[in-house]
C-alpha cells in the first residue's frame, strides 16, 4: 500500500492550481452532497476530506470499445464536478484526451503506475479480446490485455465503466468473435466497481468517481457490483409512463394515437420492467430526456447479457427480480458476484505468447 | 541517398481508437508509410443471424462518436430492404439529428484532436506558439472548454429527439420514435441560435454567411478573425498548404438525403472532374488484409479474420476501391462534390489545410442548413410509416459521416441476417494496399511528410493523419 504518500497534493491544491475559487469549491461540495444523496450536514465533511486527504491518482485505460463513455463522460451536466474531476484525471493518465503521443504517452502510463503504486484507481473502458492471444487489441505493440494486467497489478480499486468493461456489450454478442472479456474474468484480485450502461448516464460516472475519490473507498454494492445508489431502481419503478403501464394503455404502432399520447412502450419491447439504471430519474444529455421519453422502449443497455436476448423490439415476459432471464445459473452467478472481486474462478487465461513488436524506448518530455 | 530507417508510430493519442503506422524514412522525408488498424472487434460476424431489425440498436455501438451515422446508415438499409421510404416529416428529424452529431464531431476534431498539435513545445520558437498554447493546449486550453460546453448545448436537441446520445434508438427506417411538438421546435431553435452565436464569436470571429460566400483560396488571406484565422496564420508559416497532399480523387454517398433529394450531393470528383457515383464499383480488396476470402463487392464479401496475421499483410482493415481506384472521402470531398467554388479549389490543393478548411467550410454550411431544416418540420404531420420487412431479400444504406462515405449491406433470409458489410469513412482513407499496391489516401498523403533529425513521433506526420480525422473503431469494425 501507499508508502510516500506525502508527496501527493490534496484536492483542494489541485483544484486551487486549477482556479477554482473557495466558493466554487464550498458548491462543488455541496453538489456532490447532493448528487450522492446526502444530507447537507455531510458538506463540511466533505471539505474537510478534499482540504487535508491526498487526492486519489486515475489511470484511465481503453481497451475494446466504442469510446461512448468517455463520450457521455465529458458531457456531464455539472460543469464544475466535470471540470474537477476531469482536471484530476489529466494529472495522470487517458489516452484518449491527453496531449503527449505514441512513447511518451507509454513512459507517462509507466511513470504515472509507478509513482502511485497501490493508490491509484484503474479506470477501465472497454474489455480485452482474448483470443489469437490478445491480438484482436494492440495498444503500443502489446494486446491491451498485457496493459490492463499491467496497470490493474497496483491499482487499489478498479471501475469497470460501461457494459463493454462490466459485461462485455455487443463485442461480445454471439459468436463473440475476438472472445471479448469483461474486465472481472480477467482481473480476479481487485476490488471492481462496475458502472453498466451503453454508455453510462454521465451523472452516474461523475457521481461514482466523485465519491470514491472523496470517501477514498467504494460505494455500496448491489448484488452484481453495481453502486446501489445508481442502480437500486427498475427504470420502470420511476417511468413517468408507468400510470399508462397501470393503466393499460399501451403504444400499439410506432407513431400512433397512443404514441403521440405517450402511452406505455411495453408492447414496443420496452425493457423498463426489468433493467436496473438511473434513466427514468437522472435523464440524459443534462436531463433533457432519456430513451423511453423520446418514443422507444429502453433496451436494457445496462444489463449482463442485453445483446443476447433476441430482439430488442421482443415483449418482456418474465417480470422476475434477476434482470431479463432468470434461470437457476443467472442467479448463481449473480449470487456470487456479490462476495466479491476475489472469487470468479473462470478466468482461465492462455499464457500469453511474447508481444511481437516490443515498443521499447521510454523518453520523457513531450 | 540514404537508406531507408523504420520507424514505428503510435499509439496516436486524440484520435478515436487504436492506430498504428509504420513509416520508411529517408533523407529527413517519408518515402513509405503503412497504416494498421490493430483493432478488431467482429461486427460483421455478430450480425449474421440475428433479426434484421437488431442492426438498429448493434450497429450504433461500432462508434460511440459517429453512433446517429452508423444508425443512420442501418436505417437506410433496412428501408431499402423493405422498399420504403421514411415519413417526409420522420427524414427530416432524422437528418436534423444526424447533422448535430456530425456538426458536433466537427468542432471537437478541430478543437480536441487537431490544434492541440501546435501547442507542442517543439513550435515553441514560431511566432503564433504563445496563442495556440493559450488557446489550445490539451485538456487545457480556453478554446476547449468554451468547445466542449457548445457542443454540451447543441447536444440537447438530439436529447429531446433521441432520447439519449450517443446511441441513440429514435430513428427507424419509417421515420423517427419521437413527434416534436411545437414548443420543442422553439426549444430547439433556441439551442441552434446559441451555437450560431459561438460559432460566429470564437471559431470564426465573423457572420457565417460571411465565410460560406467565399470562392477562391486567396480570399483566405484576408481572413482575420475568429480561431480560424489563428489556424490559417499557422498554416502559412509551416506550409501546411503544401503538406500531406493526396491523390485528388475524392467520393461522397450525398449528405442528409430529403424528399427533395440531398442536401450535399453525391458524386465523385477525379482530378477536378466531377462524376456520377455508382456503388456497383466498389470493391474491398484483401491481398494487404488479415483477412480470409477474395475481393468482393460488399454485397458479396465476407469477414473471415486470419488468425495467423500473415506476414505479407499489415492490416485489420480492407481495402475498398471504387472502379479499381482509392478515393478520399470526408467533409472537404463532400462540399467539394456538392461544388462550392471555394471547396473545389481546396480539393485541388488537396492538403492538410484545405481538410481541415474544408471541415470548417461543412460546420458553418451545416449550420444554416439545419436552421433552415427546422423552420420546415410540420408538426402535425405523421414522423413514422409502419415498415414491415420481407422474410427474403438485400438492401444498402449510403450515408455521410462527419468523416466521410459510409455504406451499409444487408442481406436477409429466412427473416435473418445472413451478411452484413459495413464500409466506414477511415476504411476508405486509411485503407492498406490493393491488389496493385496501390496505398491507401492516407498512405499516399505521408509520402514526402518532413521527419526532423531525432523526432520519433514526427510533427508533420501528427498533422497529416490527423488532418484526415480517422475514426478507427469504424475502420475495421
Amino acid at each position: 500500500m501507499g508508502k510516500d504518500t506525502t508527496q501527493i497534493e490534496t484536492f483542494y491544491d489541485v483544484m486551487r492550481r486549477q482556479g477554482i475559487t473557495r466558493r466554487s469549491f464550498m458548491k462543488y461540495c455541496s453538489l456532490t452532497a447532493a448528487a450522492l444523496g446526502l444530507s447537507p450536514s455531510f458538506v463540511p465533511k466533505i471539505a474537510h476530506a478534499m482540504e487535508t486527504k491526498p487526492r486519489t491518482p486515475v489511470i484511465w485505460v481503453h481497451g475494446l470499445e466504442c469510446t461512448c463513455c468517455s463520450e457521455s463522460f465529458i458531457r456531464s451536466a455539472h460543469p464544475l464536478a466535470k471540470d474537477v474531476v476531469l482536471s484530476m484525471i489529466s494529472l495522470d493518465y487517458d489516452d484518449t484526451l491527453m496531449a503527449a503521443a505514441g512513447h511518451q504517452a507509454e513512459a507517462a502510463l509507466e511513470e504515472t503506475i509507478e509513482k502511485y503504486k497501490g493508490n491509484y484507481i484503474l479506470a477501465v473502458e472497454g474489455n480485452p479480446p482474448l483470443n489469437e492471444d490478445g491480438m484482436y487489441c494492440i495498444i503500443g505493440g502489446k494486446p491491451f490485455v498485457e496493459q490492463l494486467r499491467h496497470a490493474a497489478e497496483h491499482a487499489k480499486a478498479i471501475i469497470s465503466w460501461g457494459a463493454c468493461a462490466s459485461y462485455g456489450c455487443v463485442q461480445a454478442a454471439k459468436p463473440n468473435p475476438t472472445r471479448a472479456t469483461p474486465v472481472h474474468k480477467v482481473i480476479t484480485d481487485k476490488p471492481i466497481i462496475k458502472v453498466p450502461g451503453c454508455p453510462p448516464i454521465a451523472e452516474v460516472m461523475t457521481g461514482v468517481i466523485t465519491y470514491m475519490l472523496t470517501f477514498d473507498r467504494m460505494p455500496e454494492l448491489d448484488r452484481q457490483g453495481r453502486p446501489a445508489m445508481f442502480y437500486s431502481q427498475r427504470i420502470h419503478d420511476k417511468c413517468y409512463r408507468r400510470p399508462h403501464f397501470d393503466a393499460g394503455q399501451f403504444v400499439e404502432h410506432w407513431d400512433d394515437e397512443n404514441a403521440r399520447k405517450g402511452y406505455c412502450l411495453y408492447k414496443m419491447g420496452c425493457k423498463g420492467p426489468t433493467t436496473y439504471n438511473a434513466c427514468s430519474t437522472v435523464r440524459w444529455n443534462e436531463g433533457v430526456s432519456f430513451p423511453i421519453q423520446s418514443g422507444h422502449g429502453c433496451i436494457g443497455c445496462s444489463e449482463d447479457g442485453f445483446w443476447d436476448q433476441g430482439s430488442f423490439y421482443n415483449r418482456v415476459t418474465d417480470l422476475t427480480q434477476f434482470g431479463v432471464e432468470a434461470n437457476a445459473d443467472k442467479v448463481g452467478m449473480v449470487a456470487a458476484g456479490v462476495v466479491g472481486a476475489g472469487v470468479a474462478a473462470h478466468a482461465a487465461v492462455s499464457a500469453l505468447k511474447a508481444a511481437q513488436r516490443k515498443t521499447q524506448d521510454k523518453k520523457e518530455e513531450a | 541517398m540514404t537508406d531507408a530507417t523504420t520507424l514505428l508510430v503510435g499509439p496516436f493519442n486524440r484520435v478515436e481508437g487504436d492506430l498504428e503506422i509504420r513509416l520508411e524514412v529517408a533523407d529527413g522525408r517519408v518515402r513509405a508509410a503503412y497504416a494498421n488498424s490493430p483493432l478488431f472487434r467482429g461486427f460483421e460476424m455478430i450480425l449474421q443471424g440475428k433479426g434484421p431489425m437488431d442492426a438498429l440498436t448493434i450497429t450504433p455501438r461500432i462508434c460511440g462518436i459517429c453512433s446517429i451515422s452508423q444508425s443512420m446508415a442501418a436505417a437506410h438499409a433496412l428501408a431499402d430492404l423493405a422498399q420504403v421510404s421514411p415519413a417526409p416529416e420522420g427524414a427530416k428529424v432524422a437528418q436534423l439529428l444526424h447533422m448535430v452529431e456530425n456538426v458536433s464531431d466537427h468542432l471537437m476534431h478541430f478543437n480536441l484532436f487537431f490544434m492541440p498539435d501546435f501547442a507542442r513545445p517543439i513550435y515553441s520558437d514560431r511566432p503564433w506558439f504563445d496563442r495556440a498554447v493559450t488557446r489550445f493546449t490539451a485538456l487545457k486550453g480556453s478554446a476547449l472548454k468554451r468547445a466542449t460546453e457548445a457542443r454540451t448545448q447543441l447536444m440537447h436537441i438530439v436529447g429531446l429527439l433521441g432520447g439519449k446520445w450517443p446511441h441513440t434508438l429514435a430513428i427507424q427506417p419509417g421515420g423517427v420514435t419521437y413527434a416534436p411538438t411545437a414548443r420543442d421546435k422553439v426549444r430547439i431553435g433556441a439551442d441552434l441560435a446559441a451555437f450560431r452565436s459561438y460559432l460566429e464569436e470564437v471559431v470564426f470571429g465573423a457572420p457565417l454567411e460571411a465565410f460560406v460566400d467565399l470562392t477562391q483560396i486567396e480570399q483566405l488571406s484576408g481572413w482575420s478573425s475568429g480561431d480560424l484565422a489563428l489556424f490559417l496564420s499557422i498554416s502559412d508559416d509551416l506550409s501546411l498548404d503544401t503538406s500531406g497532399i493526396g491523390a485528388g480523387k475524392y467520393l461522397s454517398f450525398g449528405a442528409y438525403p430529403l424528399p427533395s433529394g440531398p442536401l450535399f450531393q453525391r458524386g465523385i470528383l477525379c482530378d477536378g472532374v466531377a462524376g456520377l457515383l455508382d456503388q456497383r464499383d466498389i470493391v474491398e480488396e484483401i491481398p494487404s488484409s488479415w483477412m480470409l476470402g477474395a475481393d468482393a463487392h460488399p454485397s458479396q464479401g465476407m469477414t473471415m479474420p486470419d488468425e495467423d496475421m500473415r506476414e505479407d499483410a499489415y492490416s485489420w482493415c480492407k481495402a475498398p476501391r471504387l472502379g479499381g481506384v482509392p478515393h478520399e472521402t470526408g467533409a472537404l470531398a463532400r462540399q467539394a462534390i456538392d461544388g462550392h467554388p471555394l471547396a473545389v479549389a481546396l480539393a485541388r490543393e488537396g492538403s492538410v489545410r484545405a481538410r481541415v478548411v474544408g471541415r470548417l467550410l461543412e460546420l458553418a454550411r451545416s449550420q444554416i442548413e439545419m436552421e433552415r431544416l427546422l423552420a420546415s418540420i410540420n408538426v402535425r404531420e405523421p414522423f413514422m410509416r409502419q415498415v414491415k420487412l420481407p422474410k427474403e431479400g438485400a438492401g444498402v444504406g449510403m450515408v455521410e459521416a462527419a468523416r466521410g462515405a459510409l455504406g451499409h449491406w444487408i442481406k436477409v433470409e429466412n427473416g435473418l441476417i445472413s451478411s452484413y458489410q459495413i464500409i466506414a469513412p477511415t476504411t476508405w482513407n486509411f485503407s492498406p494496399r490493393d491488389r496493385h499496391g496501390v496505398p491507401g489516401p492516407l498512405e499516399a498523403a505521408l509520402v514526402g511528410a518532413s521527419v526532423r533529425a531525432g523526432e520519433d513521433t514526427p510533427v508533420s506526420v501528427q498533422h497529416i493523419v490527423r488532418s484526415f480525422d480517422p475514426c478507427m473503431v469504424c475502420t475495421v469494425h
